[in-house]
């Protein structure tokens, strides 16, 4: 892609992803005479399961594959291809051959999905040919292999205090590790350093010791060495640990307390920002004596509401620093690792539906996931454990630009909602009692979008416009509406509605009060231009979807979240998530690969609306995610891009920001460094 | 008796001395910062000739950042006028030290004892790797008090150890990470190219300056030094190249990339290059970019972290985020 005579070689992308298929996939693919061929071979010899094609007649099966590859679909980039080809491909076992197309892995997705409705395959296998939706990674992997991994990869664990509890959740990480899951861990109700042990003062070690334990443990479980597992945990900003759980990840800390591969998250309450805004001093609390005495947890509380109580509480052992230097260290931290991770618990149980039913406490390893969760009691051998919610979720993706060129927003998302609820009600996961019994009681799902900036810089609206800002409100209010929809009619046609429906906002009703309030539709001549042709839901449609929902219940106790969007992004030729590009001309580096990878459409013309993220307002980005996040239950993957002459007290003053505008999450902060050349061009 | 001082930085020495010093410093690295372990599996699927040349290549490396720590960077620093720039060069002394460490680090975690113990041996008896490091090393040596000729050709040495003369050897764990091997070792080697180039063109700036204080016929005598010296590297870079990379084909990209460092060297020391411009393996050529690139937090670390520079909230940012919330809400 280097540039010749002063112009992009665009063409150099589709050339090379042409002669990745000549040269490369098309000789390395194993041959088959017919379809009926290939699907026995690969049945017999343990890559298919016999079961899902047994559901379907052979005629319909086929029928399915001629239509798929009548649709001549081709990678529109190289890196599309080599993503596919590399990561999602099924391989004969010695991982030489292909097996499988593009086509085939959404064939056997679809008819996974349909589970013998072959009407209902025809149609998943239409929206994902189409790249209207995406299914996220270990769904689309191992749809339909007999040799497979979960199909559900995001978990969330409470950890009791006590040593039953540590040990049961590291189990639960090897387990979950092993299956290919990321794994998101609440310390905040762990005893913190030098608190009691029976009573016997200065004997807990506190949360770093469990942090390595945890670390050590991923790693262990690395998927027969092809990953390591990955995990995250989160702590309470006011658990009188906290430094020394920032500390971990300095540059130059002691070897002993480092913490290389684990991501750390803080759960960040309103108090603290309020006593940063006046610049107070702030009380760390000891958990195991707010146990004591409360016989609540510390993070069971709203800390915001019981932070005098505490702080008055003579029996509640505590210490004093200056709130504004805690920041400072946070946004420190994050210049030197990325992490961590912040979480505004108070704005996300303000805006939690359910919650009358549970606490929102701790996000996972993306920070898009939002949901209640129940510390389980894990007693001795013998005695019966008392088994609570955990949290799982699988997640999916819309793609932005052909929902909205192929104009069936409704039954998109309806097909969605129904994909990830067949990978719900399909996934048991004994193994981790606490999250089956979530996943049953709550169907928890995670429909979110990608190629937003795409979309944008497609019809020359610049990312940090007014219009993106008024493309954003409607698209995300039509998504909500008919996730919410379809969530009703699932409840409507089974009579099922997840656990304690009757106590949430929806049921009462509160939860649509914004909608019927609020006109969402486009305020923009540009954005009305857009949706021109579509049908937007009005105040009266959402006023009769509440009337149904109260009488109907719904299905999902969650149904949405924004992911990262990886590897699916590359797949569908996407701009990620709602996030704004980095680079014209994306040079990445993902576990195992590496490659080159032009924006989607980037040509002459529209090159100036390909904006790259570090030279954008950070301001400007959270107004955006604060617009989408007003109608996504869950939270968004938020991403914070800066260049490396910006201080500590810039960052923090974007975290405050976030905070004031009802984010839920911010994941990490990527920097990127001046190169060499432009900082010494300045004084030479 | 003399009277001693004290370096004192709140009077730059030149212009661009502390904006030096927090660049090298802010990009300060470990090697136990990065999980090279995750490299085990990726090793064991090398064939004998890839880990052959990968353990030869660190090998080079970590002599030339021997050289340069104990001998090249100390030298240098102990003869350049002005304590800020002596304090630059003794930093970047000890980043030598870090990186010739690291390349340690890789080795222990993969290979086995007798594997390393049979690559410093290689390093002792390889003609060329030996052959430039004399050279290079003679240059230090011959550091003559009051005589700057002595000074820019060591500087000019310098530059070229650090800015040419390490390329061929970066070039195989790049080429590698660019395909996903040995990625953990490769972010490794993209630190160690962040901390290099800073040093090249530092030198290279140093070398400038002392060159204007030469007299006529001393910066015509400089000039074809500088032209024979790399050339009789270059030729010897050129046999270097063809001993470790003929055994698995790449010797033809390596040179190439070998000629574009060159033009880089050059190019620091305020000289106009002498190759033709050649297109580089392109990725390669990213690893040599040394801005953040797209990393994952599944994964590797990235070299886009670094030290952060503190300030503290003052009381006028409230009044500016609280009036940004006011005018955010546009509907």
């Amino acid at each position: 892609m280097v540039q010749k005579e002063g112009k992009f070689q665009f063409h150099k992308d589709l050339e090379a992803a042409r002669s990745y298929f000549v040269e490369y996939v098309n000789q390395n693919t194993v041959f088959f005479h017919d379809l009926k061929e290939k699907i026995d071979y690969l049945i017999e010899n343990d890559y298919y399961e016999a079961e899902l094609f047994a559901k379907y007649e052979f005629t319909d099966i086929k029928k399915l594959y001629e239509a798929l590859y009548a649709r001549k679909f081709r990678f529109p980039s190289f890196m599309s291809a080599f993503k596919f080809y590399n990561n999602y491909a099924m391989k004969t076992n010695d991982g030489l051959k292909f097996l499988e197309r593009y086509e085939d892995r959404i064939a056997v997705t679809a008819l996974f999905l349909g589970d013998g409705d072959i009407n209902k395959a025809n149609d998943y296998a239409d929206v994902l040919i189409s790249q209207e939706y995406q299914p996220a990674t270990p769904t689309f992997l191992n749809a339909g292999k007999k040799r497979r991994g979960e199909l559900v990869s995001c978990f969330l664990l409470e950890i009791d205090d006590s040593m039953n509890s540590i040990g049961f959740a590291i189990n639960s990480a090897l387990q979950l590790s092993k299956i290919g899951g990321g794994v998101s861990l609440n310390l905040s109700k762990i005893r913190a350093a030098s608190e009691q042990i029976k009573g016997l003062d200065g004997k807990a070690s506190g949360v770093l010791p469990v942090m390595k334990l945890f670390e050590d443990s991923f790693s262990y479980a690395n998927q027969l060495g092809q990953r390591d597992g990955s995990g995250v945990v989160y702590l309470n900003l006011f658990h009188a640990d906290i430094h020394e759980f920032l500390d971990t990840k300095k540059i130059n800390s002691d070897e002993k307390i480092r913490i290389k591969t684990l991501s750390l998250g803080v759960v960040a309450p309103n108090k603290f920002f309020e006593l940063v805004e006046q610049d107070k001093d702030m009380y760390l609390f000891y958990p195991h004596t707010v146990h004591q005495e409360y016989g609540v947890h510390l993070d069971d509380m709203d800390l915001t509401a019981m932070y005098d109580e505490l702080v008055n509480n003579p029996r509640v052992r505590k210490k004093k620093i200056v709130a504004r230097d805690l920041i400072i260290k946070i946004a420190q931290t994050q210049m030197e690792s990325g992490y961590p991770y912040i979480m505004y618990v108070d704005n996300t149980n303000e805006q939690h539906a359910l919650k009358n039913i549970g606490r929102v406490k701790f996000s996972n390893l993306c920070s898009e996931i939002a949901q209640l969760s129940e510390v389980s009691t894990i007693n001795d051998y013998g005695q019966e454990d008392v088994i609570n919610r955990d949290i799982s979720c699988n997640l999916g993706s819309l793609n932005i630009v052909n929902v909205m060129k192929n104009n069936r927003m409704r039954e998109t998302v309806h097909l969605a909602m129904d994909a990830l609820t067949e990978v719900s009600d399909r996934t048991e996961l004994e193994i981790v009692p606490s999250v089956a019994k979530a996943n049953r009681e709550l169907h928890s799902v995670g429909l979110g979008a990608m190629n937003l900036h795409g979309y944008l810089a497609l019809n020359h609206i610049s990312y940090e416009s007014k219009e993106a800002i008024d493309f954003a409100r409607t698209f995300f209010m039509m998504l909500n509406y008919y996730s919410l929809e379809r969530s009703m009619m699932i409840a409507r046609e089974r009579k099922v509605t997840f656990k304690d429906f009757e106590q949430s906002e929806y049921a009462n009703g509160a939860y649509f009060k914004r909608y019927e309030e609020n006109d969402y539709s486009p305020r923009t001549d540009k954005v009305k231009a857009l949706f021109a042709e579509f049908h937007i839901p009005t105040r009266e449609d959402w006023s009769r979807l509440k009337e149904e929902t109260m009488e109907h219940g719904l299905y999902h106790a969650y149904r949405l979240a924004i992911a990262p969007t990886g590897s699916i992004s590359y797949l569908q030729s996407s701009t990620a998530s709602i996030a704004p590009i980095t680079q014209r001309i994306e040079e990445r580096e993902y576990g195992d690969s590496k490659t080159i990878y032009p924006m989607p459409f980037l040509n002459e013309n529209n090159f100036f609306f390909y904006k790259e993220a570090y030279d954008m307002d950070m301001y400007n980005l959270i107004d955006l995610v604060a617009e989408v996040q007003v109608h996504i239950d869950q939270a968004i993957s938020t991403i914070l891009y800066v260049k490396d002459n910006l201080t500590t007290r810039d960052l923090a003053k974007y975290y405050i920001y976030a905070q004031k505008k009802g984010l839920k999450t911010l994941y990490y902060t990527r920097t990127r460094k001046r190169t060499i050349e432009e900082c010494i061009s300045c004084v030479v | 008796m003399t009277k001693y001082e004290a370096v004192n930085w709140n009077s730059p020495e030149a212009d661009y001395t502390e904006m030096l010093w927090t660049q090298n410093t802010s990009q300060f690295w470990l090697d136990t910062e990065i999980p090279v372990s995750k490299d085990l599996k990726s090793w064991t699927e090398l064939s004998s000739g890839e880990k052959d040349t990968f353990m030869k290549v660190l090998g080079g490396l970590t002599l030339l950042d021997t050289e340069q720590g104990n001998v090249g960077m100390p030298l240098i620093a102990q003869h350049v006028e002005g304590k800020q720039k002596k304090a630059i060069l003794i930093f970047q002394a000890a980043m030598e030290e870090i990186h010739a460490k690291s390349y340690s680090t890789i080795f222990t975690t993969v290979a086995s004892s007798e594997l390393i113990g049979d690559t410093f041996g290689w390093v002792r008896s390889n003609k060329f790797l030996q052959y430039k490091t004399h050279r290079i090393d003679s240059y230090y040596r011959s550091i003559e008090q009051g005589n700057l000729l002595s000074l820019y050709q060591a500087m000019v040495a310098s530059v070229f150890l650090e800015s040419f003369l390490f390329y061929s050897g970066f070039f195989y764990p790049l080429y590698l990470a660019g395909q996903g091997k040995m990625v953990a070792s490769g972010e490794i080697i993209k630190l160690i190219i962040r901390d290099e180039s800073v040093h090249g063109v530092f030198v290279g700036l140093l070398a400038q300056e002392v060159f204007q204080q030469l007299s006529r016929e001393e910066q015509d005598f400089a000039e074809k030094f500088v032209n024979e010296l790399l050339m009789d590297l270059y030729k010897n870079e050129l046999e270097y190249t063809e001993e470790l990379y003929d055994p698995i084909g790449l010797t033809h990209e390596v040179k190439k990339y070998i000629r574009y460092n060159a033009n880089k060297a050059l190019m620091n020391l305020g000289i106009e290059p002498v190759f033709e411009e050649e297109e580089i393996n392109p990725v390669v050529l990213n690893g040599i970019r040394t801005e953040t690139s797209t990393h994952d937090f599944f994964s590797t670390k990235g070299k886009g972290y670094q030290k952060g520079t503190v300030e503290p909230l003052r009381e006028e940012d409230f009044s500016f985020l609280n009036e940004r919330v006011k005018q955010s809400s546009i509907w």
